[in-house]
């Protein structure tokens, strides 16, 4: 019963970007133009960790301006019958694992448009694309963990993103490391540590997403 | 007078801290310092701070029991 | 109201300072008498970590008990972690220049962890100055601080240990216990981390007195 609701919520997360085509087409033009200027300011990037820190920091603002949506949208009545009808945590659980593909599929997206408007650097493509995957999931559990947050507190768009940086900053800070150890094309064995480190990252902010958000269910 | 200490002090403080010794010496430390009394310079006037804090705490303190026991 | 902890904690302040410049230390290279910051750098780092550690332990209580007293504690002691920060962040630097060359590098893990733990709790503050309503303040003040807390922890204490640091004890070098911390530092050393968690505790206390007149005040 309650795995049929908690997919049943992903589901309607889904259903509910589909139906409002506006805000994914919304999210592509972001990371058109956004990736479309760099291009056109950077003619050629000869130095990788140009590409690289460039990269990260796209898709950091279209992440951070991606999540924001997602619990902005609820509306007073709607948070009403979230209430009664869901069990806290899987509502968190669902709007957690519903942004965590979303990230993922931004972050791919991300790359594409990259690679295609600037040219791609990576030698080691494995190892990039296991970075995207686990960074993208912690920056959706830390980004929605900080969205409810901001929510609850009068809406604010500002306030969500003074949250998040702090705590996304070392998440960026391995990220870009271990992209920096695909593009040189080190063998797995170097990132290990960092590997580690980023899933551990995971774990803790997941956890602690589902954990408090139960108090901030009751406002 | 209190420019004349902070000088003193700061010149005390930076000569103390580590400099790179020889290459051929020991590890070079504030032995001639000490031995000439300095060192007691320094602990006088850190002293002498860390007393007058520690008094504007007690200030507070006291100035707060007044407050609260006029309820 | 004097008591016997605070004139500890001034008593046990006093006596690092005098003997912790008096009494002899290991003789090691680069940081030639400079080591005798262990007596005042870490003790202050200590401290914060305690006041942390005590508004997120009211943090919880507040969530628990739902009243404004915990909230009042929890904040208060945020603000005075935060502000041990500063003596502690510059007692780095001033430490880093002469051992290490430089007043700051972003390579060293743990300095860029406590600058983070750093804008995280001033992102608290601002957060609890966007909500006006008390009750929610407090309840969603309570949960970003559980989360601050458990994020510094992991930044300062967790990842520094896992990669390559400058400091010791973290990533590669060996512990301060190896540089002869056995003998003569530990008889400055202990007192001075029991006086600075002392000396802290004090301040909150008129902090807290101080807030609640204020609260009291605004009741009326």
């Amino acid at each position: 019963m309650q795995n049929g609701r908690l997919s049943h919520l992903i589901k309607k997360e889904f259903l509910l970007e589909f139906r409002q085509k506006s805000t994914f087409a919304g999210i592509l033009v972001y990371i058109v133009a956004t990736v479309f200027v760099s291009a056109l300011s950077f003619k050629k990037i000869i130095h990788p960790m140009v590409w690289n820190a460039l990269f990260w920091v796209i898709f950091m603002f279209i992440a951070v301006n991606v999540s924001s949506k997602s619990f902005m949208q609820e509306t007073k009545g709607k948070g009403l019958f979230n209430y009664l009808y869901y069990n806290p945590r899987q509502f968190i659980l669902g709007k957690i694992i519903y942004n965590m593909l979303l990230m993922a599929t931004l972050s791919l997206l991300t790359f594409f448009f990259y690679s295609w408007f600037v040219g791609s650097m990576v030698q080691d493509m494995g190892m990039f694309l296991t970075t995207l995957l686990f960074s993208s999931t912690a920056f959706s559990g830390v980004l929605s963990l900080m969205s409810a947050i901001a929510s609850k507190a009068n809406n604010n768009m500002s306030l969500m993103a003074i949250l998040s940086f702090p705590v996304l900053m070392p998440l960026l800070l391995v990220s870009i490391k271990l992209s920096k150890h695909a593009i040189d094309g080190l063998a797995w064995s170097v990132s290990y540590k960092y590997l580690l480190i980023l899933i551990m990252l995971n774990f803790v902010v997941i956890a602690l997403a589902t954990i408090l958000f139960n108090y901030l269910w009751r406002e | 007078m209190k420019n004349k200490f902070f000088i003193l002090f700061a010149i005390l403080f930076l000569s103390v801290i580590g400099k790179a010794q020889a290459i051929t010496g020991e590890p070079k430390m504030a032995d001639t310092f000490r031995s000439e009394g300095k060192i007691y310079v320094v602990i006088a006037v850190l002293s002498i701070i860390f007393v007058c804090l520690i008094a504007y705490l007690i200030y507070l303190d006291i100035k707060l029991r007044r407050l609260e026991k006029k309820d | 109201m004097i008591k016997w902890w605070k004139i500890l904690a001034a008593v046990m302040i006093l006596y690092t300072l005098v003997w912790g410049l008096l009494n002899p230390v290991p003789r090691l290279d680069i940081l030639n008498e400079t080591i005798r910051n262990v007596y005042y750098h870490v003790p202050i780092w200590f401290a914060m970590l305690f006041q942390m550690g005590y508004s997120v332990v009211f943090a919880i209580k507040q969530l628990a008990k739902n009243d404004m007293r915990s909230d009042l504690i929890s904040n208060q002691a945020a603000q005075v972690g935060l502000f041990l920060s500063i003596p502690g962040l510059l007692t780095g630097c001033m430490w880093a220049k002469f051992t290490w060359g430089t007043w700051w590098t972003f390579e060293d893990p743990k300095l860029n962890g406590v600058a983070i733990a750093v804008l995280i709790y001033l992102a608290y503050f601002i957060l609890r100055s966007s909500i006006i309503d008390e009750l929610k303040r407090a309840r969603i003040a309570a949960v970003y601080n559980i989360f601050a807390f458990v994020m510094m922890f992991v930044f300062i204490m967790i990842l520094p240990r896992l990669t390559d640091s400058l400091h010791p004890g973290n990533g590669g070098n060996p512990a301060f216990g190896k540089y002869d911390l056995d003998s003569n530092m530990r008889t400055v050393f202990y007192p001075a981390v029991i006086g600075w968690v002392l000396l802290s505790l004090w301040i909150l206390d008129i902090k807290k007195r101080l807030a609640t007149l204020h609260y009291q005040k605004h009741e009326e």
